[in-house]
């Protein structure tokens, strides 16, 4: 069934999400947040029938629907609620009910090669060291950048940098443009050789165990190599 | 970055970018989900840095807290529903071509790679979609 058609009384559980924080028993069905989204509309989405859908604790048709991921929880929606419904929040928490497995597109399979190597591409050390040291190469051989080199793994450094792992498989050209704006500062900074994957994914899919252990792994690369301040651009 | 901006570290050439009329999105994260999280919205921080690159741009219409979303967030680029994710970014396309700007500028990986990908759906190809910092190193004044 999809959302859009009739529902029977005994599929109703409003019990079943009473214990979310997000208020959604206050909407007032006012539909300012249907007016406010880019998205209304597309293959029948409404984020006012999804509250509703939260209340009335019609779980299978949320997770089983498209609309939590057509969604991308921008917020819009949230400061013209003038119940103060936390609706974001509440997209993602639908999108956690989902089975993994059924994660629409790469989302899981790149959290998931994450947890397992340390970065969404399955990317081995050597490999990504190979890389930085390539684009380190071609900054060098720019004026002014002449005895530039991408300092890996140095302890007490100013500044970590977590890396979008875009930018060592199909968008090397843009990781120089940080590192030029260090070596011109003449900043102390550092890229750890392991994970350092600066995206997490499972914000997006709703995975928060996933999502503490991407954070961990950043904090825990902060510790071991003592580092200050952390540049996190993803 | 500011602060390399304030205290001198970097020197800037604001004439490299001065035949170019540039305009700037907000990313979601910076402003909106910012300022319920953390109590701030960066929308002030980026303007500044793009005003130090630039003295020719023009924000957007809606702009900083009432901004529209690229279309690109949530995780939408890799969900494969790329038709209501092309479809998403009219309202944004919109706005940037409603400015005249050739240029938008972004800090948001999700919000570049969204902008690039849908711009030639909207007869925008030659838009130019530059990182935030990307325009910043351009800029850069070496020795």
């Amino acid at each position: 069934m999809t959302p859009s058609e009739a529902i029977s009384m005994n599929d109703l559980n409003p019990a079943r999400f009473q214990d979310w924080p997000f208020d959604q028993n206050h909407c007032l069905t006012c539909a300012m947040c249907s007016s406010s989204c880019p998205v209304s509309g597309v293959d029948g989405f409404d984020p006012r029938k999804v509250i509703r859908m939260v209340s009335l604790g019609l779980e299978q048709q949320l997770v089983e629907s498209r609309w939590p991921w057509i969604c991308t929880m921008c917020g819009k929606c949230e400061p013209v609620c003038p119940s103060g419904i936390y609706i974001p929040d509440l997209i993602r928490n639908i999108r956690s009910l989902r089975d993994r497995e059924k994660v629409p597109g790469i989302l899981h399979k790149g959290l998931t090669a994450a947890l397992k190597t340390g970065n969404n591409l399955g990317l081995p050390k050597d490999d990504f060291v190979f890389i930085l040291g390539d684009v380190a190469d071609e900054i060098a051989q720019e004026p002014g950048f002449e005895d530039f080199s991408v300092p890996i793994d140095v302890k007490g450094v100013n500044i970590l940098t977590t890396i979008h792992n875009k930018l060592v498989n199909t968008h090397t050209e843009d990781l120089k443009h940080w590192w030029k704006i260090f070596y011109a500062a003449g900043e102390s900074w550092t890229i750890p050789s392991e994970n350092w994957e600066g995206t997490n994914w499972g914000m997006f899919t709703g995975d928060d165990p996933a999502m503490k252990i991407m954070v961990g792994r950043i904090a825990g690369n902060m510790t071991r190599l003592e580092a200050k301040n952390l540049l996190w651009p993803e | 970055m500011t602060n390399y901006i304030q205290e001198g570290r970097i020197r800037l050439d604001k004439t490299r970018f001065q035949d170019v009329l540039a305009t700037y999105h907000d990313p979601c994260n910076y402003g909106r989900k910012a300022e319920r999280i953390f109590g701030h919205g960066y929308y002030d921080e980026p303007r500044w840095i793009l005003s130090q690159c630039m003295e020719n741009w023009v924000d957007v219409y809606p702009t900083r807290d009432r901004q529209y979303c690229c279309g690109g967030g949530g995780g939408a680029l890799t969900t494969g529903y790329t038709a209501e994710r092309v479809f998403y970014g009219r309202k944004k396309m919109e706005q940037i071509r409603a400015t005249g700007a050739s240029m938008v500028v972004v800090p948001c990986h999700s919000c570049h790679g969204q902008l690039n990908a849908i711009k030639a759906e909207y007869g925008m190809a030659d838009l130019t979609v530059k990182y935030l910092w990307e325009l910043v190193a351009d800029c850069l004044v070496m020795g």
